[in-house]
């Protein structure tokens, strides 16, 4: 136990204005952690570092890396809030509740050996407790979802159509939206927008009268966490974002981590070494020559 | 150019379907005929149809169908994709997605956007109508680790379309893009309804 005589007066002012500067409005959304643990707590600990003490998560915690039961009781010990990914629900449900979330025929098998893999290794308090997160959380005007607020199967990419990413967004009555899935991470920012539509009714007696309106859309924003455990940016180090609730300013963060100790993980436990070598070099590499026109039927 | 009928909502009526194919006989020039869903219901008998009377809906659905015509109502398409045109009971969202001429206008080109096609005709609601995207745009920003991109997306000019249900339905010509909303036993206007 610290004394007060070992107090240095100056320690104490130091700390209380690192407290102040690091604004209460400001939190952290992680992402897709993929029982990547060197991974986790090296975000942990940067965020720790920046003083913030609200942090959601977005959900995969599980499924590719070595480490699913420390992850999720490393995220059960902080009381981090989080959400149901897409590999979280699988786990839960089986394969099946997948919609199609592999670019392709190769990465589905390794994706099946890595679900068959995890399920044999979670425990049941670890189950339990993924099969008990919500499918989206909501503070205020802040949605935080894993894909889209549709589905934890859906993509939002960062280029895909901007009215259909609005609608996202507009439909789920949020100002700002949170997801991952992607691995991806990035900021949008949807303004100015607007549709004019002229309608002509059919009823009562199909005399056609047009109707002309127009839509005016509201301001709206999509903030994609990109990943912990896997990240497919181009690059091998983990992101997360730090939101400013007050002025709206978003940071993507990046940073490095002990990767190698993930990646002897992954060879030890038995999981496809080609695991180990993406993290190692970054997804783009990986899967850039698998077959692209895979369409999943199931 | 031939023309397309549209039709939904008989829900077990088979009046109505004949009143339909009279109308379609007589005074039509149509050379497909596209069902866009609700074939059967628990409301009326017909000869296709046994309905169980005093049951909740959903059992009098299903005793009032045949069972020979399960199989063909399970394997029935979601909609058909003819030319640059979605032919759907409800929408590309889900089949009991109901969109009408008061339906947001950004819920009407996310569906249009969904199965990128320029006409979506749908019946969920029953109502007759014509939703034109006539304008507009918005601005995106896309900020990443790499760079910060802009890009002005303008609205394209594409159409939802309500059929109709029941004995009122919907022609079509896909050369012209005219639309003609009809009620089956109608007498003939003195002047030509609908638009092109």
């Amino acid at each position: 136990m610290v004394q007060g005589k070992d107090l240095d007066p100056a320690a104490i002012e130091v700390t209380l204005t690192v407290r102040l500067i690091a604004m209460p409005q400001s939190h952290a959304v992680i992402s897709c952690l993929h029982a990547n643990l060197a991974a986790l707590e090296a975000v942990l600990a940067d965020i720790d570092q920046q003083g913030i003490a609200t942090i959601t998560c977005l959900g995969d915690l599980v499924g590719y890396g070595p480490q699913p039961n420390e992850v999720v009781d490393l995220v059960r010990q902080r009381a981090i809030p989080t959400c149901q990914g897409c590999w979280d629900e699988d786990i839960i449900e089986g394969l099946n509740a997948c919609d199609c979330s592999y670019p392709s025929q190769l990465a589905e098998r390794r994706g099946h050996l890595a679900h068959q893999w995890t399920a044999e290794q979670l425990s049941e308090e670890s189950k339990a407790f993924l099969a008990s997160l919500p499918m989206s959380l909501r503070r205020d005007r802040l949605l935080f979802v894993h894909g889209s607020p549709n589905s934890q199967h859906e993509y939002l990419l960062p280029d895909m159509d901007a009215f259909a990413a609005l609608e996202r967004v507009e439909s789920a009555g949020a100002e700002t939206l949170f997801c991952g899935h992607t691995h991806r991470p990035y900021v949008r920012e949807l303004r100015e927008g607007s549709i004019r539509v002229r309608q002509m009714s059919g009823e009562p007696a199909g005399v056609a009268e047009a109707e002309d309106r127009e839509l005016r859309l509201p301001l709206r924003r999509i903030i994609n966490a990109g990943s912990v455990g896997e990240p497919r940016h181009g690059n091998t180090n983990p992101t997360y974002v730090i939101h400013d609730e007050d002025i709206g300013a978003v940071e993507i963060r990046e940073l490095p981590y002990e990767v190698e100790r993930t990646c002897s993980a992954i060879v030890d436990a038995g999981l496809p070494p080609i695991f180990a070598w993406r993290l190692r070099h970054g997804f783009e590499y990986a899967e850039r020559a698998d077959d692209a026109s895979h369409v999943c039927e199931r | 150019m031939a023309r397309w009928a549209l039709i939904s909502g008989l829900r077990g009526d088979l009046e109505a379907y004949e009143a339909i194919q009279a109308d379609l006989r007589h005074t039509r020039r149509v050379d497909t005929l596209f069902v866009l869903g609700d074939v059967i219901g628990p409301e009326r008998e017909c000869d296709a149809l046994r309905l169980s009377q005093g049951e909740a809906a959903v059992d009098a659905l299903l005793q009032a169908v045949d069972p020979g015509h399960m199989g063909w109502l399970a394997a029935l398409q979601f909609g058909f994709i003819e030319l640059d045109c979605a032919l759907l009971h409800g929408s590309s969202a889900a089949v009991d997605d109901s969109l009408g001429p008061n339906s947001s206008p950004l819920l009407l080109l996310d569906r249009l956007t969904r199965m990128d096609v320029n006409r979506l005709f749908t019946a969920r609601s029953g109502r007759q109508f014509r939703l034109e995207l006539t304008g507009g745009g918005i601005d995106s920003q896309v900020r990443d680790l790499e760079s910060q991109r802009h890009q002005q997306q303008s609205v394209p000019q594409r159409q939802v379309i309500g059929i109709g249900a029941g004995v009122r339905y919907t022609l079509y010509d896909p050369g012209s893009d005219r639309l003609d909303f009809l009620s089956a036993g109608s007498k003939p206007q003195q002047r030509p309804r609908g638009f092109a």
